[in-house]
Formats: C-alpha cells, structure tokens, sequence
C-alpha cells in the first residue's frame, strides 16, 4: 500500500499518477476544508481527512496511519508543513526521507529516486530500502485525472505541545513570473526600494515582469514573495532573462536555468554571474539601466 | 541555566561543481564549507547565549569521505562554530558512515547526545543543507531524542520559563508559535545577519575543547541504507559574452545589437 499525503486539491493528481505505478493508494488529506476534501476524494481512492494543517498533526496521523496500516511508500509534495511532518515520522522510524524528487521506479523490496543535488547542479539517482518517504517536486510528473468517488474517513491526531497564537497571511502580486517571457531579476545591487522602479521600468520597454533574489523578497520584502526566483523560490523559463544586480548564486541560476538568454548586469567584473551569462555588461546598474531604458523606448 | 547545542554541517560547495571526463560530479574535487544557513544558527546561538546563560556545542557529523581528505575542510567549519558562538565541539568522523544519509547522520546525533550526556534545552539548526536541501536532519533528530521542533523559524521572540515563542515562515503565510522546551529550531536565512568572528574570537577557539569521535567512541553500529548510484552534471552552457567598455552608451549599444541578433528583442 502507498500513502498518499495531500495538502491541496492541485497536487494530488501528480502524487497518484507516481502512487499508482506503485502500489494501491490511500490518501491522508491534511487540510481543513470539507470542499478540498471532497476534490481530492474525486480521484477515486479512499480519503483520510485529518482536520488540521499542523505538521505536528500531521506528524500523529500519519504515524497511526503507518502503525495500522504498514505502506510500503510514503508520497506527498515538498512543501515545508508536510516535509516538517513528515520528516518527524521518518525521524520516529527510521525511514528514508528524499523531498524534490523528480523522478521514482520501483526495484521490489527497494525504491530508486532521482532529485536535484548541490542546487541542482547535480542530479543524485540513489536506492533506498521501503518503506521510505519521498516528496515529489511539484510539476515533475503528468498528474491523473479526477474519476470515481473515494470514501472519506476522518482521522485524529493527538495533541501535541505547539500552540498556534497567531497566523499572517503573506501578501502577493499575483504577477505569474513563470509565464513571462521576459523577467528582470532584481538583486542586492539596488540600494533601496525605489530604485527597483528602474527594473519596472526597462520590464515595460521590453514587455516584461519584474522578479528578484531571495533577500530582495524575504529578508528586505522590497518584492513580494511570489516573484522570487531561485530553487526555494519559482523556476522560469523566459525568452530572456536579464540579471541586473545579482550575483549568481547557485541557488538563484537553479531558478533560471530554463532561461533561452541571460543577460547580467553588474559591476564586479568577478562576480559569479557572468559565467552563467550569455552576454553581461561590466557596470554600474544606476549608470547602465536609464541608458538601456532611453534606447530601447527610442527604438 | 539552559544549554544549546547547534547543528553545524560542513556541505559540498555548491559554487564549486567539478565534472569528470564522464559527465559525472567529481566529488572528490569538491571542497566542504560550513552550510551557509548554519552560520545563521550560530549567530542565534550566540544571542541566545547571554539570555540562558548555559554552554553551547556545536556538534557536526562528517558526512562525505575519505575522512583523510575531509578533516581538514570539517575542523575548519567547526573552528568557526567555535570562534562564533561555541564553548566545546563534537566532531564524529567515521569511514563506515560514509557518504552519510540524513537517518544515519540524526542516529549519531542523538546517540552522541546519550553517550556524553549532553540535554540541551534548545537545539539550533539551520532549516537546509547548501548540498542536499532535504530540511530532514533537525525534525529527524527532534523525533529521537522526544523534543518539540519548530521548522524554518524566522526570529526567536522570546524564551520565557520553558516555553520558546518563535515565528515560523511557511509558504502562504507566518505564524507565530508557543512552543514548550526542550525544542529542535531550524532557522531561515532571514533570522539574523551572521557576522564573520573577530580575530580575537578565531585566536579564542584553537584554545577550546574539541573532541574528535568515532562510531565506537559513541556506541554506535548502524550504516547508512541509502546507497548513491549516479551523481550527473546538469549542463547548461552559456556564451560569457562578457562586455568590458567604459563608455556606457556604447556598451548599452553592444549589448542591444547582440540580442537583436539572438532574436529576443520585440
Ligand atoms: C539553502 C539556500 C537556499 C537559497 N535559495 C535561494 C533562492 O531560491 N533564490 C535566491 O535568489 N537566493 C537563494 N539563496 C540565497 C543565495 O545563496 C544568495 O545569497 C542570494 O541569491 C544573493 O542575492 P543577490 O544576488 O541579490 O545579492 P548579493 O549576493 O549580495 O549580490 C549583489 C550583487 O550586486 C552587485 N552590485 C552591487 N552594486 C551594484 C551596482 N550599483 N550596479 C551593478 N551591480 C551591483 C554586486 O557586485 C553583487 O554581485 C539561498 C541560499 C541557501 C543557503
Ligand atoms: N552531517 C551533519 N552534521 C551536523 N549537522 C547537520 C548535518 N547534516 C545536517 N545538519 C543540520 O541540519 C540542517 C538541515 O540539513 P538537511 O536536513 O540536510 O537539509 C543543517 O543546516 C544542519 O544544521
């Protein structure tokens, strides 16, 4: 048997289209909604509905559901609540745990996973003994359709030590960067939140959006979170990719190796960047950008 | 007085990726670093230090071979755990547990935290390895020794009695946490910014204690169960044309024509 843990209706589909190859399927919904429920029920395999978003809940359910049920997998997305969760109840027994799988076969008593490595420079193809964990990466696999109705049962979970005090929803642009064709990455090279109107600006001469570098988006939040670009952040494949004030981190380029063209911009002649560019220019961006900007408006 | 230990891993750099001849990853070429969000968790342990009034360790696990070529990278992370915020280190260096996989390496934790009597009351980590990225080995070692764990912490508020209140980043939103000691925290890279140790703090750190233990030393048997088939490059090659002009109008000009040429210009 492979448990299923779903967090949301969207990634169920991609989960099952692994589980099924595998195994017979059952699934531990780990959110709060009758209605999310009920969708992922639709797929057809029986739903055990856990009435929390917790990981620690997580953690409890999943562990009795193991106990009483003994799968052989354990699947679920990579989000940071089920990898928490889950990771305890690897932690608890033993079991191997991989997250951003990419790709999973089945060799009998054991399972062959691939997933990125060193930012995904690598690709790691490792075996591991069941039962183990894996998460998938979210989009690596062609999910299932919906088709028949699961029964769905509920599930408790003991009550842990953690108290929940207060929650923040965190506030987005809902600009979908991943399907622009142009993205202007933003990085520390700009000296405040102002001067990104810069970046706004050269993104409408060449009708694109503006995305940016994981201290721009968590640490500064000059940009919100959902155009941050990187292998914890969103992968884009644009026609161009312009890198203005960034310096190539691995776990930045993670997220645009998909780009057709990248163009940097940066001042330190040294900096990483440029050997993950097709073309740069050694320069002040506050010096550069309004040139460009002046051009490509002229043109 | 409460006690910190944090977990500090020296990781294969990522900045550094060697190919073999074959397309393969040439591990061997690659140097370890400390994983860059453990400095993060040093630097808490540091502030934290004051307000608990307790010692801190640093514990590491080698975790890629042979031990003889990796001493040298390893003890240097873990001299900076001990110029930045630790009084004594724990090092586990052992051939028959390498390469590592994350159960085996939270298995040596705890059971090196059993063998020396170690009870930390809150155990830093940072929230992913700059190598592997599985954000596993703090919950792992959470769920062995029976604490509270609290993942991707972005700012430790307030320790008050034995409960922590903590603010914790998910993708949708932030929460903040009461949760009771003894707590395993992994910390994001936005908790703090770490500062490099001083001079005087490096010179301090050659003087403190650092054991250096085998499986044995820790009564410890088990090998890992992962076993790593293939590790590829990914290849992505750019062109590198890199333009060097000081006359600003005239680099802009370059560059556009360039783009036009790769057709990506509207
Ligand atoms: C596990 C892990 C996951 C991570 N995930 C991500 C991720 O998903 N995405 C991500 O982006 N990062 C991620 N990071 C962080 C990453 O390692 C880098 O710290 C980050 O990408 C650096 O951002 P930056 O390039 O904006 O800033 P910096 O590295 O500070 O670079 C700023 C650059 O701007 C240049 N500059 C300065 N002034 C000017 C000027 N006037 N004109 C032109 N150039 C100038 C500098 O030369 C420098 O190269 C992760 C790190 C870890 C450890
Ligand atoms: N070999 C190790 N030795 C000590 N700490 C480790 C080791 N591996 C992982 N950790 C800790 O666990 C965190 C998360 O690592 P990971 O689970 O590999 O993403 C790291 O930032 C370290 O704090």
């Amino acid at each position: 048997m492979i448990m299923v843990v779903s967090q949301a209706p969207e990634d169920v589909g991609e989960l099952l289209a692994v589980a099924r190859k595998l195994g017979e399927p059952f699934v531990l919904a780990f959110q709060t909604s009758a209605e999310k429920v009920d969708e992922v029920a639709a797929y057809g395999h029986k739903v055990f509905r856990l009435r929390s978003d917790r990981p620690e809940a997580l953690f409890s359910a999943a562990n009795r559901l193991y106990g009483e049920l003994r799968p052989q997998l354990i699947l679920g997305p990579s989000t940071k609540n089920v990898r928490d969760g889950l990771a305890l109840l690897a932690g608890l027994h033993d079991l191997p745990l991989a997250s951003e799988v990419t790709q999973v076969s089945d060799e009998g008593s054991y399972v062959r996973y691939s997933r990125g490595f060193m930012s995904e420079r690598v690709i790691m193809t490792a075996k591991v003994p069941k039962p183990a964990v894996l998460l998938l990466k979210q989009k690596a696999v062609e999910p299932v359709g919906k088709g028949g109705k699961g029964e769905v049962v509920e599930v408790s979970s003991e009550q842990q030590g953690v108290k929940l005090l207060e929650r923040r929803p965190k506030q987005f642009s809902g600009v979908r960067i991943e399907d622009a064709e142009v993205v202007i990455g933003v990085g520390r090279g700009f000296k405040s939140k102002e001067d990104i109107q810069l970046a706004f600006e050269l993104a409408k001469a060449l009708g694109g959006q503006v995305g940016a570098t994981r201290p721009i988006a968590t640490d500064l939040k000059w940009l919100p979170e959902d155009v941050w670009i990187g292998i914890s952040g969103k992968r884009i494949a644009p026609k161009l990719y312009f890198a203005i004030g960034v310096s190539g981190a691995p776990q930045h380029m993670a997220g645009v190796s998909d780009a057709k063209v990248i163009v940097a911009i940066n001042k330190d002649k040294a900096a990483p960047i440029f050997k993950y560019a097709d073309y740069g220019i050694v320069g002040d961006l506050y010096k550069t950008l309004p040139v460009l900007i002046a051009k490509l408006k002229r043109q | 007085m409460k006690d910190i230990a944090v977990l500090v891993k020296a990781s294969l750099n990522p900045e550094i990726v060697r190919q073999g001849s074959d397309g393969r990853f040439d591990i061997d070429y690659t140097p370890l670093k400390i994983s860059d969000i453990d400095r993060n968790a040093l630097e808490e342990a540091a502030r934290l230090k004051g307000l608990l009034g307790g010692k801190v360790y640093a514990i590491s696990v080698l975790s890629w071979g042979p031990v003889r070529a990796r001493d040298k990278d390893v003890k240097l992370a873990v001299q900076e755990a001990l110029a930045k915020a630790a009084d004594e280190a724990y090092l586990i260096e052992e051939e028959e547990i390498l390469p590592t996989d994350q159960a085996i390496v939270a298995s040596a934790i705890a059971a090196l935290m059993k063998s020396k009597g170690l009870r930390p009351a809150i155990v830093l980590a940072g929230e992913a390895s700059v190598d592997e990225s599985t954000s596993q080995v703090p919950a792992r070692v959470a769920a062995k020794l029976g604490y509270s764990f609290v993942g991707h912490v972005n700012k430790i508020i307030e320790v008050k009695g034995d409960k922590v209140v903590v603010e914790r980043d998910v993708e949708e939103y932030t929460e903040i946490l009461e949760v009771p000691l003894p707590l395993v925290i992994s910390v994001t890279q936005s908790i703090n910014e770490p500062k490099p140790p001083t001079l005087i703090q490096i010179r301090m750190a050659s003087k403190k204690p650092l054991h250096v233990l085998s499986a044995k030393d820790i009564g410890f048997t088990s090998r890992p169960a992962r076993s790593i088939e293939e590790m590829k490059v990914v290849t992505t090659s750019r062109k590198q044309l890199i333009i060097e002009e000081a006359n600003v109008e005239k680099a802009v000009e370059k560059l556009l024509e360039l783009l036009h040429k790769e057709g990506v210009l509207r």
